[in-house]
């Protein structure tokens, strides 16, 4: 599992992640992601194009970490999951929990506002 | 179509399970299993062993763990064996979910949701041995169920 920090888009935090969501990248990408994230308070969208997997510790993670950045007045939207991905997220109603949107646009402007 | 099956034994703990979860991909790799089955085989995978190891362990005994996968021409067959505490899948029932506040819903129970999501059957059995042993079907059709 691989996090890569890209350009801000309108002041928001880019970041994207590829790779694998099961329990080993999980325990690879949680620190690094928290650590982007939370001592900012930051307000991100999260490219989940790349990512091929997710299990329960991923869905974990991104409510653990939108939990904790809430809370600082950060706020992180996830964007362009995979079909796959996107049904997890809607078997366990992350996606009603966590921002989730289809491209990286809309989900600027819901970490904006 | 003959059935195929492949055994995996590894120790409960996390770096088995990794080495495994690779062993198990090579498997599906070579059952040139894709899409839904295939992300739908590797969560059961993920969410049964994961939950062995998080709550399995047991005093003064190292977690064992054993999985056979069987192929079947409309169905796969994954079947998880441990020596861990006793814990029936079939009779667990997840904690009632808020799902409209962050703050307030709850982390846990979600691999379960996802098993039973992805399933066809799950059966367990608690063995004469003291063994767990989690029976799960999935359908082989590449739309879910």
């Amino acid at each position: 599992m691989e996090l890569q920090v890209g350009d801000p888009i309108d002041g928001v935090l880019a970041l994207a992640l590829i790779g694998r969501l099961d329990t080993p990248g999980v325990d690879r990408i949680e620190a690094r992601l928290t650590a982007h994230l939370v001592p900012r308070a930051a307000r991100a969208i999260v490219d989940l194009s790349g990512v091929t997997f997710i299990g329960s510790g991923g869905i974990r993670m991104f409510i653990t970490i939108a939990r904790t950045l809430g809370r600082r007045g950060g706020k992180m939207v996830l964007y362009g999951a995979q079909p796959l991905v996107a049904q997890v997220f809607e078997t366990t109603s992350l996606n009603i929990i966590v921002p989730v949107r289809a491209d990286a646009a809309t989900a600027a402007e819901a970490a904006r506002s | 179509m003959h059935p195929q099956r492949v055994a995996i034994r590894f120790p409960g703990t996390h770096d088995g399970f990794a080495l495994a979860f690779e062993r198990f991909r090579e498997a599906l790799d070579a059952e040139e299993l894709a899409g839904t089955p295939r992300f739908n085989t590797e969560l059961v995978f993920e969410e049964i062993v994961a939950n062995i190891i998080s709550h399995g362990a047991a005093a003064r005994r190292e977690l064992a763990v054993a999985v056979t996968f069987e192929t079947h021409a409309d169905s796969i067959v994954l079947t998880f064996e441990d020596n861990g505490v006793a814990f029936d899948p079939c009779s667990y029932i997840p904690p009632a979910r808020v799902v409209s506040s962050l703050d307030e819903t709850q982390v846990g129970g979600f691999g379960l949701v996802l098993v039973r999501h992805a399933a066809q059957s799950i059966d367990y059995v608690r063995t004469a041995a003291g063994q767990n042993r989690v029976s799960v079907r999935l359908s082989r059709a590449q739309a879910a169920h």
